[in-house]
């Protein structure tokens, strides 16, 4: 059995060979097997052989590959640019008016994609071209995208929660329904913080007065169909029960390879270049998961679980304190590691007190994407600022990290409304199932 | 990352991408399976047997394949906050280190993974479902996988020595965590 000091000194230890460059999934590899040979000895290594196949042949990571697969036709697929200006349409008369659209474009796509790096990317391409005509303060146009970016891995299907629930044992389907409104509450912090800005400094952006006839409009709004109709389907897949989310995420992606077919823009070309970045991305996710899955099975053989409650026992901490003190503690550690890292390596040490302090694991869920999300846009490494500087291609990071201010006061808004009303998270599951 | 050029000491030599247009294929046949499972179900009140664990075989399988074409293409995630802080040398020595421990790390997996195999193979177990699946032919591919992900870490780590007789910025074409931007080309690719 281990104590406090010999857990946290571990941790240190993973961080340590994180940081000198070693692949994360090695790092917890290697710490798991020190941990096992100090304090076991080698035969504890072998029993978990069996464990591994069984990991990595669990039908509930099949949904990953099928979730990324799904994302990777989409961004395919050629119903970006439509999308966006039919968003446009509905969205630029607000106070702000393209940065809403960016939101939105962000949010609608994230419903379909879970990596924020290709909302920021494709996104930021398309909006970046349209803001080149137009008078608006470049860093708040750059932040909008950012920010909005991170709502890939909140908004379902997320790739993140599907980890985190494989990992905590906790329902996907839960989880997914547990993002919705947080989602949906973020999107529209956002939007507020942007009609704020601009009815305050109205110079921020150009005033759309004019927007195309209805009609126009009307018609523009079937581009807008493709995303939703997906969403709407897969999700409705899980909660009409006729579905599991490994197979509404089957049924996702024969959606988005007609819908692509549809558009014309499938080809042997165009679908091995999905297939490629699919696998490459599934199995950098798996090889993290099983090293993750490993780790976890030697800190709970070492006791930690049991060495962390009774530390935040003999702290007299409560749900609320611990929270705040994680709120913190991720904050910190959201400005120097990947964000995936930081949510798996985290899990052994941190899951073990949500449990004992009897937080639903589902809110905790949640609550640790936002974070998560919050480092994507931190500066100085949120991943997030680089990828729309690196779109952007001239100018200053620092125009990024000014732009992104606004944004991060949002986010955390959103963390302190969800720890004030946690139904925000937990309505709808508790609803559903 | 369109253009590779091959004829160059750090080539990748194998092409490994093939690992991944198989794998597509294999994802996408399972969605189609699953989705007229899903449709016999509900229409026909039939159910086709065991496309779950079919659907596991198959990630198991292009999972530890994928881990060897992520290895090559540097995909597995390593943290660069303070790695790109530091002198170019140090950089080329913690680069090389880290693709060595990489091939260590899957020998690790693969000593683990052979394991399992020698048991269903020793005891002859069969899947408990209706398919009854020899548990050693899934396994076997997935073991194989496992010893090409390791080969392939090392042979990145090869080409990386290679590399650095060149120079460092060879070396970094083959060993570094990718750039922003080359993240960006594969998403418009």
């Amino acid at each position: 059995m281990i104590d406090l000091t010999g857990a946290i000194f571990g941790f240190l230890i993973m961080l340590g060979l994180m940081f000198i460059g070693l692949h994360v999934g090695i790092a917890m590899l290697a710490t798991g097997v020190l941990g096992a040979m100090i304090y076991f000895g080698p035969p504890v290594l072998l029993s978990y052989g069996t464990n591994l196949w069984a990991v990595m042949n669990d039908f509930l990571l099949t949904t990953i590959p099928l979730f990324v697969l799904l994302g990777e036709i989409l961004l395919r697929a050629g119903i970006t640019r439509n999308m966006y200006e039919s968003l446009t349409d509905w969205l630029s008369r607000m106070p702000g008016g393209l940065l809403h659209t960016n939101i939105g474009a962000c949010a609608m796509f994230s419903a379909v994609s879970g990596s924020s790096v290709a909302t920021a990317a494709t996104i930021g391409t398309v909006a970046l071209d349209e803001f080149k005509r137009r008078a608006y303060n470049e860093p708040l146009v750059l932040g909008s995208i950012a920010a909005g970016a991170t709502l890939g891995i909140l908004i379902p299907p997320s790739v993140n929660l599907i980890i985190y629930g494989a990992l905590t044992n906790t329902s996907i389907g839960q989880l997914f329904a547990a993002g919705i409104l947080p989602g949906i509450l973020l999107t529209l912090v956002f939007m507020a913080i942007i009609v704020i800005a601009t009815l305050w400094k109205p110079s921020l952006a150009e005033q759309v007065t004019e927007v195309p006839p209805l009609t126009d409009r009307l018609s523009r709004l079937r581009y807008l169909l493709p995303p939703l109709g997906i969403f709407v389907i897969v999700m409705g897949a899980i909660y009409g029960g006729w579905a599991t989310p490994t197979e509404a995420a089957a049924l996702g992606v024969v959606l988005a390879f007609g819908l692509a077919a549809l558009n014309r823009e499938l080809s042997f070309s165009m679908l091995h270049e999905a297939f490629i970045a699919t696998i490459k991305t599934s199995a950098m996710l798996l090889f993290i998961i099983t090293a993750a899955f490993f780790l976890n099975f030697i800190v709970g053989l070492l006791g930690v679980p049991q060495a962390m409650s009774r530390t935040v026992t003999d702290l007299g901490l409560n749900a609320t304190q611990m929270i705040l003190i994680l709120v913190l503690f991720y904050l910190v550690m959201g400005c120097f590691l990947e964000t995936l890292s930081m949510m798996v390596g985290t899990i052994p040490i941190v899951m073990p007190v949500i449990l004992h302090l009897g937080i639903d694991p589902v809110w905790f869920g949640i609550f640790l994407v936002i974070m998560m999300e919050l480092a994507l846009i931190t500066p100085p490494v949120g991943m997030n600022l680089y990828v729309v500087q690196a779109v952007r291609g001239r100018g200053e990071l620092a125009d990024v990290y000014r732009g992104i201010l606004p944004f991060v006061a949002a986010m955390l808004l959103t963390v302190g409304l969800i720890i004030i009303w946690p139904q925000i998270v937990l309505l709808l599951p508790e609803a559903l199932f | 990352m369109g253009a590779r050029k091959n004829a160059r000491p750090y080539s990748k030599g194998i092409q490994m991408r093939i690992f991944g247009i198989f794998g597509g294929y294999a994802c996408l046949g399972l969605s189609f399976l699953i989705f007229f499972e899903i449709i016999a179900r509900k229409l026909f009140n039939h159910s086709l047997q065991g496309v779950d664990e079919i659907g596991g075989y198959v990630v198991a399988i292009i999972g530890t394949f994928g881990m060897a074409l992520a290895a090559v293409e540097r995909a597995h995630t390593r943290i660069d906050v303070l790695l790109f802080r530091l002198p170019k040398k140090v950089q080329a020595i913690l680069n090389l280190i880290s693709y060595i421990a990489l091939g260590i790390g899957a020998a690790f997996m693969g000593y683990m993974g052979w394991y399992t195999l020698d048991e269903s193979l020793t005891f002859g177990s069969v899947s408990s479902s209706p398919l009854q699946v020899p548990l050693w032919i899934p396994q076997s591919l997935w073991m194989l996988g496992l010893v090409i992900f390791g080969l392939s870490a090392l042979w990145t780590a090869f080409r990386g020595v290679l590399a650095l007789r060149i120079g460092l910025k060879e070396a970094e074409k083959v060993l570094a965590p990718p750039s922003i931007n080359e993240e960006i080309e594969e998403v418009r690719k």
